[in-house]
């Protein structure tokens, strides 16, 4: 991004005071970013989770017919460049707020509290338990299709690894019930005017959510992809 | 990516793939996993109680190669070192030996922490013999 300003700044055009609205009140040219806006800034939104998809949605067509380059055609270049850019822009926000898992990814990576593959990241034990059992019988499908001499044991496996799909696709709506819950208590937390720390305790608790649920994620697709191929 | 001679001898030719018997009093198992690459690895290993030396090692690995040559060098690392010197045994050193991108380092930790647990399960195992003799000796 080139063209950021800082917030509460002036226009660049007419040199009134601007507040990081994505027009200047006064003038009403296209301003730049103001730096350290955020994805719910964009929209006008708070840093909530809990979001009205619909109205997401209409204030996202909003923007778009707003800050569309054909507006712009004849317009000055820099005015031109400022469209391309927060159209650009607003399409990946609208992508990182509308679904709700990619919307706490979001709150996460933009306070730099999202972490992966740090060493401390630890996956549950007694999840472990299950994975090692299911990499192990999807290794038997794996050798039972190579060989393919025994239909029957082939079939046992398949309708075993099913029901171990269905068990992680349960583990799945669990971990997003959980998410959700938490997900609420940080809107609740908003809303009181909660501190720094105890943000950062519950963004770390959806860190390790948002963790958990890429593993199993990742398991989900491994199965199904071996029982595609089966 | 292209992997280190090491790594590939040890994903192609795994040391000591396989288990032992968990309910053996002198068997510790450490079962670890990165979650977010979907490693999981298994290390388990036999001590001798009275010299304390370990004596067998086995592991499975489902993960990348760089996961699977991690554990297969660790269960050759600590075959004849005692409990205390395994437990010493660095992930910098497996980094290094197997020449690990920085990418592949978390492999590394994930057989240092598998050594560990193992261990640390041998350890529970035997302090609990030692608490009830009577029971152990019956059996």
């Amino acid at each position: 991004m080139t063209a950021i300003t800082k917030k509460g700044t002036v226009c660049w055009r007419c040199h009134a005071p601007h507040s990081g609205g994505h027009f200047c009140a006064a003038c009403g040219k296209i301003q730049p970013l103001a730096r350290g806006t955020d994805y719910f800034a964009f929209f006008g939104l708070p840093q909530k989770l809990w979001l009205d998809c619909a109205e997401l949605e209409k204030l996202f067509h909003q923007l778009s017919w707003k800050l569309h380059p054909d507006n712009f055609v004849r317009a000055g270049e820099y005015e031109r460049e400022l469209s391309l850019e927060r159209s650009s822009q607003l399409n990946d926000a609208y992508r990182a707020l509308r679904d709700p898992v990619a919307r706490v990814e979001y709150l996460l990576a933009h306070a730099g509290m999202r972490k992966e593959g740090a060493a401390k990241q630890q996956a549950p034990p007694e999840l472990l338990e299950e994975v090692f059992e299911l990499n192990e019988s999807l290794d038997e499908l794996r050798t039972a299709r190579a060989s393919s001499t025994d239909d029957s044991h082939l079939a046992s496996l398949k309708q075993h690894l099913e029901a171990e799909e269905r068990k992680l696709e349960t583990k799945l709506r669990e971990v997003d019930e959980e998410l959700k819950r938490i997900a609420t208590e940080w809107d609740a937390a908003f809303d009181a005017g909660a501190d720094q720390s105890q943000r950062k305790a519950l963004m770390s608790r959806m860190n390790d959510v948002l963790n958990r649920r890429s593993y199993i994620r990742n398991l989900v697709a491994n199965v199904q992809k071996e029982l595609a191929e089966a | 990516m292209a992997y280190s001679d090491k790594v590939v001898d040890h994903y192609n030719n795994p040391r000591n793939v396989g288990s032992l018997d968990k309910n053996d009093p002198n068997v510790g198992t450490g079962l670890v996993g990165a979650p977010e690459c979907g490693d999981v690895m298994k290390l388990q290993m036999k001590v001798n109680p009275q010299t304390q030396v370990i004596e067998e090692a086995k592991f499975k690995t489902f993960g990348c190669g760089s996961a699977i040559a991690s554990s297969s060098l660790a269960t050759e690392w600590v075959k004849g070192k005692t409990v205390e010197e395994a437990l010493a045994i660095k992930n910098t050193e497996i980094v290094k030996e197997l020449s690990l991108p920085p990418v592949k380092i978390h492999c590394s930790v994930l057989a240092e922490d598998a050594i560990k647990a193992a261990l640390n399960d041998w350890k529970k195992k035997q302090a609990s013999a030692a608490e009830q003799p009577a029971a152990a000796a019956q059996q």
